[in-house]
């Protein structure tokens, strides 16, 4: 898969968990003190990857991603 | 004689409280039905265990100089054999000779001479009841089977009577503060050296006999009613316990508890009903987890094993809460509820659903493996290392076998909830 097609899933489901604005969702923003994810919504975006991309990720690597940047290179080791 | 106790395929019907243990380190009652088996058995010499292979080394560490899953102990002795689900509270009534005793189909007991024994196979502990069933008298005995995990509530009320019987103490050993009481029959309460009544507790014992074990603190505006088994430096922090109940070791323990059977290190302080219940070891339940035993149509109980589910011919049935589980404030628990080992449940406001794999999180309504079995582990070494009982090597491993073995059951509804938290 191509690192755009995985940005853009990344973007997706974080928005939709995060009930944010797709275009907030740019690669350098921190989930945590950019997009407002709490410890328990963490949580539930490495469920959404997960599941969207049919993968099982390290649950220590996936939850030490702090950009949207660093979760679509992470991904991109799975798919 | 030695004396074999096993555990085997059948212990997975009282899953989730046997994920981490044989069948007869079920508690009831006062302690294990291991326990109760050993009494019953009278004299032996020499004690050998055979367990399903993902136990073999636990429960070898914790018994140390115990044969465990060895073959050759089923010859050369003879042997009293006894299926770990057997509840019994009395010495086992046997004849002279060779016997077998069944419950339903499965053969529960043998007591084969040295003899009889070398002529059985001894190549698993099954072929060699299989073959003591087929070659020998079948005899009637007054035992219980376990069978299921409710069987254990149902029957723990009178075992904590036939347990304070065969104990043979009542009196006040520890401290009682003269304004707290008794109210019923004295003789029927046992108060242990170094346990602790404060002031306005109420001991009810007209029902039912209470044991408080050595160490017991009972904390103002508690009431015990009998029949109660407390185990050694447990506290009761406030609140009613019921009719039923055995707690402890190490418990601390509030609110409203009846007809339950907690393990030890397990905490329920806060406000809340449990009822009908069983929880395993290191559990926690926040504030106000409340669990429900009775259906508004007053029908029997159903609960999930296995993927199977199944009636419990009873109308009060509570909650089945694994070892290590965690629950949040306000978790509300469904009647005839199975909660897998290692589970961590937040409240959503609605009751959770009736089966929850082990290891899984419940969180926002929606299954999630949240962060993961290393995170777990790491909190369970926390819980068990603030009481000087850390994980062994053994007890870790083991806990990634039953993570592997409930993965499948557990990866589809965390699947489909993640996917379904996609669509919202």
């Amino acid at each position: 898969m191509k690192r755009e097609e995985i940005l853009a899933k990344v973007q997706k489901i974080t928005a939709t968990i995060l009930s944010i604005d797709e275009a907030d969702c740019t690669e350098e923003k921190s989930f945590t003190a950019d997009l407002g994810a709490e410890s328990i919504q963490s949580v539930e975006l490495m469920a959404g990857f997960d599941a969207d991309f049919d993968i099982e990720m390290d649950e220590d690597g996936a939850l030490s991603c702090n950009t949207v940047s660093d979760a679509v290179d992470f991904i991109a080791k799975y798919v | 004689m030695k004396l074999i106790i096993f555990d085997n395929d059948k212990s997975e019907f009282l899953f989730p409280l046997t994920y981490l243990r044989p069948s007869f380190e079920l508690k009831i009652g006062f302690d294990s039905l291991g326990d109760k088996i050993e009494r019953a058995s009278g004299d032996f010499v020499g004690k050998a265990y055979f367990v399903r292979d993902i136990l073999a080394a636990t429960v070898k560490e914790r018994n140390e100089g115990v044969a465990v899953n060895d073959s050759a102990a089923l010859s050369g002795d003879d042997l009293l054999v006894v299926d770990g689900r057997v509840l019994v509270t009395k010495a086992f009534a046997l004849p002279d000779g060779d016997c077998v005793a069944k419950s339903g189909d499965d053969v529960v007991l043998a007591k084969v001479s040295a003899a009889t024994a070398a002529t059985l196979p001894s190549g698993s502990v099954e072929e060699f009841m299989a073959a003591a069933a087929e070659k020998l008298d079948t005899v009637e005995i007054d035992i219980e089977l376990m069978a299921f995990p409710w069987d254990l509530i149902i029957h723990n009320p009178e075992t904590i009577t036939a347990d304070f019987d065969a104990m043979g103490k009542s009196g006040i050993e520890g401290n009682m503060h003269p304004m707290s009481c008794i109210y019923g029959p004295e003789d029927r309460c046992y108060i242990a050296p170094g346990a602790e009544i404060h002031p306005t507790v109420v001991i009810d014992t007209k029902n039912g006999p209470v044991y408080l074990d050595e160490g017991v603190e009972v904390f103002p505006h508690t009431r015990v009613e009998g029949p109660c088994y407390v185990g050694k430096d447990t506290q009761l922090v406030g609140g009613k316990i019921r009719e039923g109940c055995s707690i402890g070791p190490v418990c601390k323990v509030g609110g409203e508890v009846e007809e339950a059977i907690i393990h030890g290190y397990s905490n329920k302080y806060h406000d809340g009903f449990l009822g009908h219940a069983y929880v395993g070891e290191w559990v926690n339940l926040g504030a106000l987890t409340t669990n429900s035993d009775l259906k508004n149509d007053y029908s029997s109980v159903e609960v999930k094993i296995g993927g199977e589910t199944y009636d419990t011919g009873s109308t009060k049935i509570g909650s089945f809460i694994g070892d290590h589980t965690k629950t949040s404030i306000g978790t509300l628990l469904n009647t005839g509820s199975s909660v897998g080992c290692m589970c961590l449940l937040m409240a959503s406001g609605a009751p959770m659903p009736k089966f929850i794999p082990g290891f899984s999180w419940f969180l926002n309504g929606r299954f999630s493996r949240g962060a993961g079995f290393k995170s777990l582990l790491k909190t369970a070494h926390a819980a068990t290392s603030r009481r000087k009982r850390d994980l062994t090597e053994a007890d870790v491993e083991l806990l990634k076998a039953v993570y592997e073995q409930t993965k499948t059951e557990r990866s589809k509804l965390i699947r489909r909830d993640s996917l379904a938290m996609l669509k919202k």
